[in-house]
């Protein structure tokens, strides 16, 4: 649907180096990078703010490299929101359509749609700055989808929000795409976003696109050790959820993770930190509800701590203090029994 | 021992810049009560009633409102490019267009009667019938040329402040590029534009040196408020000078109060 092909643009401190990446209809692609990796100058640079300096894009067929943004029809939703401060949320969605010359009650009837579809109906009124975060971050999204884009762009949508609207966004987002089939581009660093959202994922870093796949792979394989550095993500396990009497357990490839902040049944991620690994010689009575025994398949000295990643059907990673390692005085190739609390499991 | 003697210091210090903070603003506060309170009320009723002075007020308010107009008209768009292109030259240009600020008014009026007096621009506009010289067309084109500067870097500190991502989302949404300036960059920049007008608005009804130069003081045609005070006290006309000079103060303080209130956040 849109190709982007040898994309280069050098504005200083920001730059892109020869962009290639191809986007699919109705596709929901997380890019995922460190700041700095040149994330927003892509998508300002898809949406037409900047001329690239070398490279095409093409949209539906269309070269629209030199194309202004408003014959686009692509729109964006940035992190700070960026509602017009001096309109009413209704003036904000209905914006665009105003700009359309499109009838009066026409928009009326679209702008109410909209705020509806996002909850909104009852801040029509309001100024933006009278919002909180969620509430502006949900105009904001109302504003684009009102134009019915063919590409929508969010630049670290919620990145700017707490962690409990961050979510209640995030499956607002996710029923959206559903529920129009739009193709979305969503810049992140949060890569809880990727697995909660991707269709795909593309990694980016210092203006290039590193690595570009399904979630699962790019984090299990990471092409190159940038990816594997940024993205540290250590004991994440995809599996299915089923709820047992006030837990809930996870079945990954056979091994049965017992976990207390899983909601529901369904696919789900969990991740457990290496730091809240337990290993033992003998198996730990206590209350701790996940152990496991496993083999040790890799030591690593970090320095500070020491990395052992265990293999027990699926591979955990644990972190251990240089006085703990010693003691115990682990080698590559033995057994291991390893402990976790419930508690200690995440899920999303 | 050493933080004691630091504790005395520093206290020293604070007791004598406030004291010195507060005899500047009581000495301000005693020339103008000195100025006001100077004249009998009756006297200066009958001096800012008179038709001189009414003349005064309405060539300075008049000349001070076009000079504030063309500094919109003129300044709004030079400060939008100075906050939101980068091109050649730009530290250059920068500086002149606060060169104004920085020079001597009577300067700035000498300059500006050579150019509207002595070239063959200038001759060729007064030919068209525009004469600046010793008119109040003179005056107006010295209060544009002395204020500028202060429109101009009020709007540029003004745009400077708005997120130009504003404007990439009204872009997207269908804006062309002067749209997006005019229906979201302008409208909240309007805090700014209101606090510049007022600035400039105030200054020009005060404007004397570069007004004196170009337009000379001629009473009657080009005897704007300060030329009034100047050529009264000239002529040893105490209670009209003082009254021209009370409406001044009082013209000061309202756009003082006003340009706080509403363009606080303005550096200029």
């Amino acid at each position: 649907m849109l190709q982007i092909q040898n994309l280069s643009k050098d504005m200083g401190e920001f730059f892109l180096k020869n962009v290639t990446l191809d986007i699919e209809q109705g596709e929901y692609l997380v890019i995922i990078g460190p700041t700095g990796a040149g994330k927003t100058i892509l998508l300002e640079t898809i949406a037409g703010i900047y001329p690239p300096d070398s490279g095409t894009i093409i949209l539906n067929g269309k070269d629209i490299t030199h194309l202004p943004p408003k014959e686009r029809n692509i729109c964006v939703v940035y992190q700070d929101y960026m509602l017009f401060p001096h309109l009413t949320v209704e003036e904000n969605i209905g914006f665009g359509l105003v700009l359309k010359k499109m009838p009066k009650d026409e928009i009326k009837k679209r702008v109410t749609d909209a705020a509806k579809l996002l909850s909104i109906d009852q801040l029509l009124h309001r100024y933006p700055d009278t919002l909180s975060g969620g509430e502006q971050q949900r105009a904001a999204i109302a504003r684009a989808m009102v134009m019915d884009p063919v590409l929508l762009l969010l630049d670290e949508p919620l990145s700017a929000l707490d962690g409990q609207t961050r979510e209640m966004l995030r499956k607002e987002l996710r029923r959206l795409h559903a529920l129009y089939n739009i193709t979305i581009v969503h810049v992140t660093h949060n890569f809880e976003e990727v697995f909660a959202l991707a269709d795909r994922v593309a990694v980016m870093n210092e203006g290039d696109i590193v690595q570009c796949g399904v979630p699962d792979e790019v984090f299990r394989k990471p092409n190159c050790s940038f990816i594997a550095n940024f993205t540290s993500v250590e004991n994440i396990f995809r599996g299915t959820c089923t709820s047992q009497e006030g837990a809930s357990a996870i079945d990954v490839n056979g091994l049965t993770i017992i976990s207390s902040t899983c909601k529901g049944n369904g696919e789900v991620y969990a991740t457990v930190r290496p730091e809240d690994i337990l290993l033992s010689r003998e198996p730990v009575q206590s209350s701790a509800r996940n152990s496991f025994k496993g083999t040790i398949t890799d030591i690593v000295n970090n320095g500070m701590v020491i990395r052992v990643t265990i293999d027990t059907g699926i591979p955990f990673v644990s972190v251990l203090t240089r006085q703990g390692f010693d003691s115990m005085n682990l080698k590559e190739g033995e057994d291991i029994y390893l402990t976790f609390k419930a508690s200690a499991v995440h899920v999303f | 021992m050493t933080t004691i003697i630091k504790n005395i210091q520093t206290s020293w210090l604070k007791y004598a810049t406030i004291g010195i903070s507060g005899l500047i603003a009581a000495f301000i506060v005693t020339l103008l009560a000195l100025i006001v309170t100077r004249p009998t009320l009756e006297g200066l009723i009958t001096s800012i009633t008179s038709s001189e002075i009414h003349f005064a007020i309405m060539l300075s308010l008049s000349t001070a409102l076009i000079s504030t107009i063309l500094c919109i008209i003129i300044g709004v768009p030079a400060a939008y490019a100075l906050a939101r292109y980068s091109f050649r030259g730009k530290n250059i240009v920068n500086a002149l267009l606060d060169m104004p600020l920085a020079l001597p008014p009577l300067v700035a009026g000498l300059g500006l009667l050579l150019f509207f007096g002595t070239t063959g621009f200038g001759m060729g506009l007064a030919e068209m019938g525009l004469e600046f010289v010793f008119t109040p067309l003179g005056i107006i084109v010295a209060q544009w040329f002395v204020n500028m500067p202060f429109m101009l870097r009020i709007m540029r500190s003004t745009f400077e402040s708005i997120n130009p991502r504003y404007e990439y989302v009204a872009k997207t949404l269908g804006c062309s590029d002067s749209q997006a300036l005019w229906r979201v960059t302008l409208p909240m920049s309007a805090n700014g534009l209101f606090a510049g007008s007022v600035i400039t608005l105030a200054k020009g009804i005060g404007e004397f040196g570069a007004a004196l130069l170009l337009a000379g003081a001629i009473q009657w045609k080009t005897e704007t408020l300060p030329i009034a005070l100047f050529l009264n006290m000239s002529c040893g006309n105490l209670n009209m000078a003082i009254s021209a000079a009370t409406i001044l103060i009082i013209i000061s303080i309202t756009a003082l109060y006003i340009f706080e209130k509403f363009g606080g956040s303005s550096r200029f």
